[in-house]
């Protein structure tokens, strides 16, 4: 049995494991009582990885079958401040669970460069989960993130989902929000009109909007960076999901 | 021509009708059947529809043969009575007992042959249309309406073959009320079984597999998934299927019993044979059978792909083709021109009721949008939208109802017949094209299982697709199907109260509904009160049993975690075998309140309160029906809105009060709302049946 090693995003975590992703991925969902049923989202991170803040060797001699010869599901290495210690060469393919234990797995690629849509819709992953419009598109909005000169702060990483404003991203005040689950749209409708009409290029929605989000409202896909390094996720295509991701797709718009 | 030979043409359609059943089900039966996955799964179904079948026939052969005997016993004896003097004079005519107890076991037969062939063809169809939609839209829609066609043809066949040698050999169309009740007592369990089966299955499989585990629909993983498919063919196929075979019969029945009193007035006045009246019912069904027979083959999915727009173009041809067949009888054979208008009346309100449901219940249409709209604010305000558009929706069909029962009183009066025969050829007019009216619902459920053996048995995103054009197809179908149903049923049972009428006329007791009597004032009410109460029963049926397979499938969870993993098959049978067990235990209280309720009113109250009573149970039975089944398509409609991706879309806060209000309106729709049809036509018939029985033993309190 190998051993695998995977940092989850919600919780913030990371794990020694000897699951394979799509075995880890419906356990971490729905095979622990400690989690009845629910969303999950975690990255495979290269089993070489080592650092001077994770007991990772420790972890591995932990990680042995059961008596009954079972495989060892999970051994907790980190259960907090995993991203800002990971470095984004570390990171392999993202795996994202439905609620029923369904996984469906992204290849890293190089973010594109340039993203035509006026108006964006962010969803903080980790460190932190806050909602946030932005007029910056993925990249830049990640290098003003990580731009301590503007603010008091400085975020060490940071892993963002970029979701869908439909007809809101030309004409947030009449445009359709009709398929948006979102709630309270009517502050977001405001939020998007003031990044649009004040010199302010982002506007916190939500300050800790729930992290379990539907993944159809996924826009172009996942962007986990750290420090000047930036991954992007992209979401599979239409056709993609309709074929190799079609039961996976199916349980997500549940 | 003759009597006889009338019958003798009747038998012959009703021969050729099931002949054409049997060659569509070889057909079917011959299409491709796929690969072993789907196979598989289908095999399931199939072993959970016998089971139920089984166990329902059992059930039912048991009734029916204790009620055999009592009819056998009770009409033994021949009541006599003179209104002069109020004597009672009895007689051994141990011959009318038998007849009519044959009479009635032999309804309770055809009924459960016609719902066995249905439901047979039905679990084999299902996945010849799932392998066939590999094909095209076309290949998969004609494997699914053939068979459907299956169910719509035995059971017109079967019917007319029972009335017609039944009176062909007695000649007494009193003796054909038994084969009447024998129907109707087939469809009150079967409807109301099926109904409490198919709701069961599907809250379970929705609330824990859907909401609490976040499985999608048909998903393999979800204990209830299978029965939740056989529950679609046991509602959706038998159970409606029996529903219309009864109204069918009912409808021919009780225009049979008017037309003893009308063909005598006709004979009197140098009228002909005055049995031609008691017959003409059977012969307009004769040829509503031909007009099935060439409709049908009008039902293509044409090169713009529409499923729907095929269903409705067949039941639209085949309405045509009746009226000009009608129409040429009519002329060709000198019959009464009231009697043509009436029948035509029938047929027009029927697909305008049908159609006036569609409205309330397509998605395409304001209430439907409006349900869902209101789901944004919650589940409150869901519910209160879907019962206000549902109470609503009932006045088009009532004023269809009552348009057609003048209409057709009027029309037959003007042309010299008595109008309440008018009523009762209209409910035989509206009947007529019931061969393709069921041919399309049964299709329905047909593809709702293709769907699900499709994405169970990962057939692809296209084969899926298709079967999901073909299924919004069929659900616009059922409802259809619902409000016609329910219209027809009504005008059956207002024809059944004239006879009821007729039949203590015929032993000289005079019917009098006044309601400044306090026994018909209590009657009336008491009547009043059996839908809804027989409707709660149904429904707390439908609780009971749901939250017995929750719990199934909650502990299956539990203690085998690889279901949800996709590594062990869940126990599938344990759950069919819940919604089973439940349907049937549940149906004993109801039965009793369709069979004895009617009788304990009579016996108690006399023949006057009884007309009462039926006439409570009618209005209110009607009106009940209507609503339920209209708000419970509402909410589901609406939800579906909900999920194709409007107000918010799958897990939003507007789906999860969309879900609240499918759930409730889900025994609405499938379980008491359709079942209230068939009380009211069994305790119609039940009180037709036994009201000699009734006068002569209250004729010393009473009158």
């Amino acid at each position: 049995m190998s051993i695998h090693l995977y940092a989850s995003l919600v919780p913030e975590a990371l794990i020694v494991s000897m699951l394979s992703p799509e075995e880890f991925g419906a356990y971490y969902a729905v095979g622990t009582m400690k989690k009845a049923h629910g969303q999950a989202m975690f990255v495979e991170v290269d089993p070489a990885f080592r650092s001077d803040r994770f007991r990772i060797d420790d972890a591995v001699r932990r990680c042995v079958p059961h008596a009954n010869g079972e495989p060892k599901r999970s051994v907790y290495v980190s259960i907090y401040r995993v991203a800002e210690h990971l470095p984004i060469a570390a990171l392999g393919p993202l795996y994202l669970t439905t609620h029923d234990g369904r996984v469906a797995e992204l290849q890293k690629r190089t973010p594109p460069a340039e993203d035509n849509a006026s108006l964006h819709l962010y969803q903080e992953i980790c460190p932190v989960n806050p909602l946030v419009a932005s007029t910056r598109g993925p990249v830049p909005f990640f290098r003003f993130m990580m731009d301590s000169s503007t603010t008091l702060f400085a975020l060490p990483a940071l892993y963002f989902a970029d979701l869908k404003l439909g007809e809101l991203a030309a004409d947030p005040e009449r445009g359709d929000g009709n398929e948006l689950p979102y709630s309270n749209m009517d502050h977001l409708r405001q939020c998007l009109v003031d990044i649009r009409t004040k010199p302010i290029s982002t506007k916190m929605v939500d300050r800790n909007h729930p992290v379990v989000f539907p993944y159809r409202t996924v826009r172009t896909g996942f962007y986990f960076g750290r420090g000047q390094d930036l991954a992007f996720y992209p979401m599979p295509s239409r056709e993609d999901l309709l074929g190799k991701y079609y039961n996976w797709w199916r349980s997500a718009q549940m | 021509m003759s009597i006889s030979m009338w019958l003798f043409l009747a038998i012959g359609l009703g021969l050729v009708s099931l002949g054409y059943a049997l060659f569509l089900y070889a057909w079917v039966n011959r299409q491709a059947t796929g690969g072993e996955r789907e196979q598989a799964i289908a095999g399931y179904i199939q072993q959970g529809a016998r089971a139920y079948l089984a166990k329902l026939y059992k059930t039912l052969a048991v009734l029916v043969a204790v009620l055999g005997v009592a009819i056998a016993l009770i009409f033994s004896l021949d009541m006599i009575r003179t209104v002069a003097e109020r004597t009672l004079v009895a007689a051994a005519n141990p011959l009318e007992g038998v007849w009519t107890a044959l009479a009635f076991v032999l309804g309770a037969g055809c009924s459960g042959l016609a719902g066995y062939l249905g439901m047979s063809i039905a679990v084999r169809a299902n996945l010849r249309a799932a392998v066939a939609a590999k094909l095209g839209l076309n290949p998969a829609f004609r494997v699914a309406f053939y068979a459907g066609a299956v169910l719509g043809l035995a059971m017109v066949g079967t019917a007319v073959i029972g009335i017609s040698v039944i009176y062909l050999l007695t000649g007494d169309p009193e003796v054909v009320l038994g084969f009447s009740l024998g129907a109707s007592a087939m469809a009150l369990l079967a409807k109301a079984g099926g109904g409490i089966f198919t709701k069961t299955a599907d809250i379970a499989a929705d609330l824990v597999g859907k909401v609490e585990a976040g499985i999608p629909e048909d998903d393999p993983r979800n204990p209830a998934v299978i029965a939740d498919n056989v529950g679609d063919n046991v509602g959706d196929v038998a159970g409606m299927g029996a529903d219309i075979f009864d109204s069918y019969v009912a409808s021919a029945v009780a225009a049979m019993i008017l037309g003893v009193g009308v063909g005598k007035t006709a004979a009197a006045s140098g009228g002909g044979d005055p049995r031609f009246y008691v017959v003409f019912p059977l012969v307009l069904c004769a040829v509503g059978m031909l007009a099935s027979f060439i409709g049908i083959q009008f039902v293509r999915v044409g090169r713009n792909g529409k499923p729907g727009a095929a269903l409705n173009n067949g039941t639209v041809i085949t309405c045509v083709i009746f009226a000009v067949l009608a129409t040429l009888l009519n002329v060709l054979g000198g019959f009464n021109t009231g009697v043509l208008i009436a029948t035509l009346l029938g047929l027009v309100i029927a697909v305008l009721i049908g159609f006036c449901t569609d409205y309330f219940t397509n998605d395409e249409r304001r209430p439907v949008q409006q349900v869902a709209a209101m789901s944004k604010s919650g589940s409150a305000i869901t519910i209160i939208t879907g019962l206000s558009y549902g109470l609503i929706s009932i006045l088009p069909s009532i004023i269809g109802i009552v348009g057609a029962t003048l209409a057709a009183y009027y029309a037959a009066e003007a042309f010299g017949i008595s109008g309440i025969y008018g009523i009762g050829i209209a409910a035989v007019g509206m009947l007529s094209i019931t061969s393709v009216i069921v041919s399309a619902d049964a299709y329905g459920p047909i593809v709702d299982n293709a769907k699900g053996i499709a994405e169970m048995s990962d057939m692809g995103h296209e084969v899926v697709e298709r079967c999901d054009t073909l299924d919004s197809a069929g659900n616009t179908a059922k409802a259809i199907t619902k409000g016609f149903a329910i219209s027809a049923a009504a005008l059956t049972v207002l024809a059944l109260f004239a006879a009821y009428g007729e039949v203590l006329g015929a032993i000289g007791i005079p019917l009098n509904i006044d309601l400044q009597r306090p026994l018909v004032v209590a009657g009336v009410l008491l009547g009043a009160t059996c839908p809804p109460v027989f409707s709660a029963l149904l429904m707390l049926a439908v609780t009971k049993n749901a939250f017995l397979m929750i719990e199934e499938i909650r502990a299956q969870f539990r203690a085998r975690p690889g279901i949800l993993k996709g590594t062990e098959l869940p126990d599938y049978a344990r759950c069919v075998s819940i919604a089973s067990a439940g349907a049937l235990s549940s149906l004993i209280l109801p039965a009793v309140i369709a069979v004895i309720v009617p009788l304990a009113v009579g016996l108690l109250l006399g023949t006057d309160a009884l007309g009462g009573f039926l006439g409570g149970s009618i209005f209110t039975g009607v009106i009940f029906a209507l609503f339920m089944s209209n708000a419970g398509g509402l909410w589901d409609n609406g939800k579906k809105y909900v999920e194709a991706g409007h107000h918010g879309g799958p897990g939003s806060e507007a789906h999860k009060a969309a879900v609240v209000g499918d759930t409730v309106g889900d025994p609405f729709k499938d379980t008491a709302g359709p079942s209230i049809n068939t009380l009211i036509t069994v305790m119609s018939l039940v009180s037709s049946l036994f009201a000699p029985v009734i006068a002569a033993l209250t004729v010393s309190r009473f009158l």
